[in-house]
């Protein structure tokens, strides 16, 4: 049975406002004995949630009543770490990471404790917990701990277009309807800050397709609510000199193109 | 400087790259457009151009300086189904697309052709009116980076650009320091009608296609010791310059319809345009370009007259100088000229040392 408990130590987000964003423990703590303080697995969580907490504070100043935010879940996925509950409680007080809520839930039920959390964005570096997710309507996202290492200043999320769809390569690609909701809010964070300087990044790559799928899909992520900073579009070209200069935080595989249309 | 690529039969692709090519091409191929894929960059001739030297965005630019950035933006989406005028590299695009046709119909599976990139630092948002503004003139742009406000090095090197054109010289000499082909483009006076069939390039020789060794004998010791040492050193090769590696492209190019018995009726044309004079100084340049392997079609030795006529006559798409004082002749007479800020040519003005600011950091 899963179950949520609140981070006492957080201000807790306004459900409605509020973009909620779950991360599994395995990316965030090493595995250790149950009554320990568990190791940080490396700086990548640790930085994610710094600069989602850091926009949360911008966003404060401008406006003390502010209920958009950046809320986020720490979510178990696992029996081994749902055990490890007091653990992980006490090992995030002690590392002071901004997580709201903490849900223990197992292989079984993690994918409905994201929904019952309302969890708009899903992230982890498990192809197939990001598949199981995708496929019960919850938007996931890879995390990759080998990435070169992305800025510490600014959140950069990258929307990624592929024409082939490799089986083991993680999730499918989200459409339209699937990136609506969280678009929408994440969208309105980003308009709270400038265009230049600012501490949230969209970026847009089409890997294999033409421009105008490119500008279509441009357009697309605008009408959602979501106003790209950088785009490149490839046509083929190969990604590997190029990915490394974009330095995503993660990724969020799309496909807009409509083939009946 | 930037290196020439290999050679078609190189088996040398590795999966992942081999992977993105083939589902581009398998893209391309099912769209109904009659619309020709890129080719693969490693055996193309890529050259990246800006936005403000393929389109003329003299207006929009003035509000992003007096306005601000978000103002910028705001008036180009909100004017984004309005094509941009053609700006300095527009013809020089057109002439290399020309090219690719002639190149296509003579080898149809041949992925060594023109590749063309636009490298821009504009918001992303810019970009719905940047590709609106490429379709209204059905340009083979297929390509682009849009890096909303970063540098485009990075860039320029993984996409193995072999020449940058930018109206940014800052850009433009940071892409010469690492070692790739760049030039600051510069819109003429007037217009001049140019060849739709030949693309036509012209070249200065020193701190251009050859390094400014014998700029500086020139500047520290004048014009005589110049002769006299060039004379001495006439078959000792000059190093070569920021731009030769984009003529061996040419060159490379060329030799395929040679190939094909169309030397007569070659779409590319080169010219180097030199204030050296043919007697004196002339035979060491010619030297070199043979001891390079490279071919140039004409050579113009002007023993130190002015340019500016004489690319009149030429009407090259693209004339590329190491000195202001050259380039401004050119402009004044109608030709698109594009300055290689290179050597020791960037410390003088007309002969004159320039007292040098200090380095910004």
């Amino acid at each position: 049975m899963a179950s949520t408990i609140e981070n006492t130590d957080v201000k807790q987000k306004d459900p409605d406002r509020a973009v909620v964003v779950a991360v599994t423990s395995r990316e965030v703590f090493e595995d250790g004995a149950e009554g320990d303080i568990l190791a940080l697995r490396d700086d990548m969580a640790r930085k994610l949630l710094m600069l989602m907490h850091e926009m949360n504070e911008r966003l404060q100043q401008e406006s003390a009543k502010e209920l958009l935010q950046f809320d986020v879940v720490l979510i178990t996925t696992d029996s081994q770490q749902q055990q490890q509950s007091s653990s992980i409680i006490s090992s995030t007080k002690h590392h002071g990471l901004e997580i709201s809520r903490f849900c223990f839930a197992n292989e079984e039920d993690f994918v409905e404790s994201l929904q019952t959390n309302n969890v708009q964005l899903f992230l982890t570096s498990d192809k197939s917990e990001a598949s199981q997710a995708t496929q019960k309507g919850v938007l996931s996202a890879l995390l990759d701990h080998q990435e070169a290492s992305p800025p510490s200043d600014q959140l950069r999320i990258m929307f990624c277009e592929d024409a082939i769809i490799q089986p083991d390569t993680g999730p499918t690609p989200a459409n339209r309807e699937a990136i609506q909701g969280f678009a929408a809010q994440l969208g309105e964070i980003r308009r709270r800050f400038s265009l230049a300087d600012s501490p949230l990044c969209f970026i847009l790559v089409t890997a294999h397709g033409s421009k105008d799928s490119c500008a279509s899909s441009l357009l697309t992520l605008r009408s959602s609510g979501i106003s790209v900073d950088e785009a490149y579009c490839l046509a083929g070209a190969p990604r590997d000199p190029i990915m490394p200069l974009l330095q995503p935080h993660f990724t969020i595989r799309i496909s807009f193109s409509d083939l009946e249309e | 400087m930037s290196e020439i690529k290999p050679i078609e039969s190189a088996p040398t692709e590795d999966s992942a790259e081999e992977t993105d090519w083939a589902a581009a091409k398998a893209f391309f191929d099912s769209l109904k457009t009659e619309k020709p894929r890129p080719p693969k960059p490693r055996y193309a001739v890529t050259i990246a151009v800006s936005s403000r030297t393929l389109f003329n965005m003299v207006e929009e630019r003035k509000i992003y300086e007096e306005e601000g950035l978000e103002k910028y933006v705001a008036h180009q989406v909100e004017h984004e189904s309005e094509p941009l005028k053609p700006g300095a590299a527009f013809p020089f695009v057109k002439a290399l697309m020309t090219v690719n046709t002639r190149l296509r119909a003579l080898y149809p599976d041949s992925e060594e052709l023109f590749d063309i990139v636009l490298m821009t630092n504009n918001h992303a948002q810019v970009g719905v009116r940047l590709i609106n503004s490429i379709n209204h003139y059905d340009l083979t742009i297929e390509r682009f980076c849009m890096t909303g406000g970063k540098s485009p090095i990075g860039y320029l090197k993984a996409y193995m650009t072999n020449l940058y054109l930018s109206k940014d010289s800052e850009k433009v000499t940071e892409a010469i320091e690492e070692g790739i082909a760049a030039a600051t483009m510069f819109m003429p006076d007037t217009e001049t009608q140019l060849s739709d069939t030949q693309l036509r390039v012209a070249f200065d020789g020193d701190a251009v296609l050859f390094s400014d060794e014998s700029e500086i004998i020139v500047k520290k010791h004048g014009l005589d010791t110049f002769f006299q040492h060039e004379k001495q050193f006439e078959n000792k090769p000059l190093a070569q310059g920021p731009l030769k590696c984009f003529l061996e492209a040419l060159g490379k190019l060329q030799r395929k319809f040679y190939a094909k018995n169309e030397r007569m009726n070659c779409p590319i044309r080169t010219f180097l345009v030199t204030a050296r004079s043919a007697a004196s100084s002339g035979a060491r340049v010619l030297k070199t370009l043979r001891s390079w392997g490279l071919e140039i079609d004409e050579a113009l030795f002007l023993a130190g007259a002015p340019k500016g006529p004489l690319l009149q006559k030429i009407r090259p798409h693209i004339f590329f100088d190491d000195q202001m004082f050259h380039i401004e002749g050119a402009k004044e007479l109608g030709t698109i000229s594009a300055h290689v800020p290179y050597g020791i040519g960037q410390k003088y003005n007309r002969g004159k040392l320039i007292e040098q600011p200090e380095k910004k950091e």
